[in-house]
């Protein structure tokens, strides 16, 4: 009995000595996470007021109410939904294309491919708007070079409108879709493609039996980067969209700086974040599913 | 029969010459091994075969039909890489399934194939388990069976074994050759182990700077080779560099009338005691010549009175070293500027010590000359 008892206290001896482990990480995430989301959750079940922010101490559920009941604002979570879906897709298609394309690359081309998706990410995001500005615009290059072309007669209208606002958002987010889904890709041999092949695949086949596959954890990175982003996302489509891409993140902004409606815009804030956990939740657990059905 | 026949296949990578006109003719059933040291060649002739290299010149034939600009998926043959290239996320069983489902076998047959070929590599009990989970010995076997269960015609082999250690290699390498034989597959298997040739194959092309220097039987190859580099490379030789001091004069009608007994060529050696050479061809006074003994057939005589009547020389040496290498003693005897090399077996040790004189020389049948550029002089 004794023996059991001691045995217990050094086991607990050491959990809470292994537990100092982590303490610094617990410690930064109450700091930044869990106290100003607990402070929002808060701010969201006050009650409402047009004379300040909210009002301090109260208890309410008016702010959800008046969020839901407010179809500019279920408007814009509906768009922002589709948004975030629409470009995490494109997205993950580019990406998918662009890592294949380092990892099948050789000596300087892979290097070459490799700094373009660095110097994208480390480029701020205003000055890499401004530079989809510079490109798509109606005077920019591309629609000079297309119209130059014969292709069409007019400019095409690329920006300023939902094009613009996804294009600028894809900027944002494929250098990390890449890199996520290149690390996953990079962990294979690539004479596996060379098996494939002469065992009957096709060029794509091979590709689509035996690399894609593989990259499925890259891909779920990539994805939950893509949506996340996109979800939130704020400057592409207030940049190069028009006023008709009212993302969450935008009417958010509004709600706290035009109508000074704080319980509101933490409450819409707090159904965003809700809604998007519940999709990512679902995805993750169905991509599981599919995963582990691929059996002979 | 004839399955494939390498018709002068030449391929270069950005100016170097990886294969040079390389010419083959492979018949059903025959194991074929390509042997030569690495960057010789061997390998890219091989992916040539498989449809992963275009040559820039010349063609390849399978059952006589022109395959060259053939994809590799369309071509009747299968590739066991070095390094095994399995499907990382799938299991045994989905490696093995995998050609069969890209040839569209239904899935009866399919699963009946796949177990057959796993038990026949003797890895049925492994069927569920991710590659990671293997090890080195049975990736390849599984490498093995992913291969022989679309039933290529002929099976692409390149250096499979050489990531395995030495006893496994040699275990796996009696097994592929009793698969073979089971199977009657035919293989082209691609080495730089002349040990492993050896063991394997029924005929072996030895490959250098991109060439096929020599093609025949394992054992005809290393008794009789065409070149002086391919004595060199099938093991351990001693070189004596000699210099041609004295050829007897005749006329060419007498050199064909006198059978066997032509007076010698005398070879000037590095030690004492000339070597009388058989007649060589076209060989000019003053002419480099290479011969070569083999440390197997270096006659060695330990006392004076030994019989070294039959011996096409003998020279006084010393005994420099005596190396043990398991079940051979290796012995360095210095014969006057030069040193040349014996062994013998345990059992049949010299009686003589480091230090001890003996006389040193070969049956006539035991040299093989070579000229200044490696051709074999005969």
């Amino acid at each position: 009995m004794s023996v059991t008892t001691g045995s217990l206290r050094a086991r607990f001896r050491r959990t809470d000595r292994r537990a100092l482990l982590v303490a610094p990480i617990v410690l930064f995430d109450l700091a930044v996470f869990v106290v100003p989301f607990g402070y929002l959750l808060r701010i969201s079940l006050t009650e409402r007021t047009s004379r300040g922010a909210f009002v301090e101490g109260s208890w309410s559920i008016a702010g959800f109410e008046y969020v839901l009941s407010t179809p500019t604002l279920v408007d814009s979570i509906i768009f922002t939904l589709g948004f975030a879906t629409g470009v995490t897709a494109l997205s993950l298609g580019i990406s998918l294309l662009y890592a294949y394309a380092i990892w099948r690359a050789t000596g300087g081309l892979r290097v070459l491919l490799l700094v373009g998706v660095l110097v994208s990410m480390l480029t701020a995001i205003i000055v890499k708007l401004f530079a989809v500005i510079l490109l798509f615009s109606p005077s920019g290059f591309i629609n000079q070079a297309i119209v130059a072309s014969g292709i069409v007669a007019e400019p095409l209208s690329l920006i300023n409108n939902v094009t613009g606002a996804v294009i600028g958002q894809l900027y944002i987010v494929v250098p990390y879709s890449v890199l996520a889904i290149y690390s996953v890709l990079s962990s294979i041999d690539q004479s596996v493609i060379e098996a494939a092949r002469d065992l009957g695949a096709g060029r794509l086949q091979a590709v689509a039996a035996v690399v894609v596959p593989h990259t499925i954890p890259g891909l779920i990175v990539a994805g939950v980067i893509s949506f996340t982003w996109s979800v939130g996302s704020f400057a592409a489509p207030l940049l190069v969209g028009s006023s008709a891409e009212r993302t969450t993140g935008i009417a958010i902004s509004d709600l706290l700086q035009q109508n000074f409606d704080w319980t509101a815009a933490a409450a819409m804030g707090l159904l965003v974040a809700a809604i998007v956990f519940v999709a990512l939740s679902v995805t993750y657990v169905a991509l599981g599913r599919t995963n582990g059905g691929d059996d002979e | 029969m004839t399955i494939l026949h390498v018709d002068a296949i030449t391929k270069s990578f950005g100016g170097i010459t990886a294969v040079d006109t390389v010419s083959l003719s492979i018949e059903a059933g025959e194991l074929f091994c390509l042997l030569g040291p690495s960057g010789c060649g061997k390998s890219t002739t091989l992916r040539t075969i498989a449809g992963f290299e275009q040559p820039d010149s010349g063609q390849i034939r399978i059952n006589g039909n022109d395959v060259t600009t053939t994809e590799p998926h369309r071509r009747n043959c299968s590739m066991v890489f070095q390094d095994w290239a399995l499907f990382p996320n799938k299991t045994v069983r989905e490696n093995v399934a995998f050609g069969l489902r890209m040839h569209d076998v239904e899935t009866a047959e399919r699963q009946q194939r796949v177990a057959e070929t796993l038990s026949l590599v003797e890895m049925a009990d492994h069927a569920g388990k991710q590659p990671d989970a293997l090890s080195g010995g049975q990736k390849q076997r599984v490498a093995l069976a992913r291969s022989l269960a679309v039933e290529p015609e002929i099976l692409l082999l390149d250096e499979p074994l050489s990531n395995l250690d030495r006893k496994l290699r040699e275990a796996m390498q009696l097994e592929i050759k009793s698969i073979q034989q089971e199977t009657d597959t035919t293989m082209v298997y691609v080495t730089h182990d002349q040990d492993e040739a050896f063991t394997l194959a029924d005929r072996i092309g030895i490959v250098n700077n991109g060439r096929i220097v020599q093609t025949g039987p394992p054992a005809e190859v290393y008794t009789d080779p065409t070149n002086r580099f391919v004595e060199s490379f099938l093991g351990t030789t001693n070189f004596i560099t000699c210099e041609v001091t004295a050829i007897a004069e005749q006329t060419p009608q007498a050199q064909s009338a006198t059978d066997g007994g032509t007076p010698p060529v005398e070879l000037a050696t590095p030690f004492a005691e000339p070597i009388p050479a058989p007649d060589l061809d076209h060989l000019d006074l003053g002419a480099t010549v290479t011969a070569s003994i083999r440390p197997e057939r270096v006659s060695v005589a330990t006392t004076q009175t030994a019989t070294t009547d039959s011996w096409l020389f003998a020279a006084a040496g010393t005994v420099e070293q005596r190396l043990h290498r398991g079940s051979r003693i290796r012995y360095e005897l210095a014969v006057g500027e030069t040193t040349l090399i014996t062994e013998r077996r345990i059992d049949e040790r010299l009686a003589a010590e480091v230090g001890d004189s003996v006389i040193v020389g070969c049956q006539p049948t035991a040299v093989t000359f070579f000229d200044a550029d490696g051709r074999r002089l005969r």
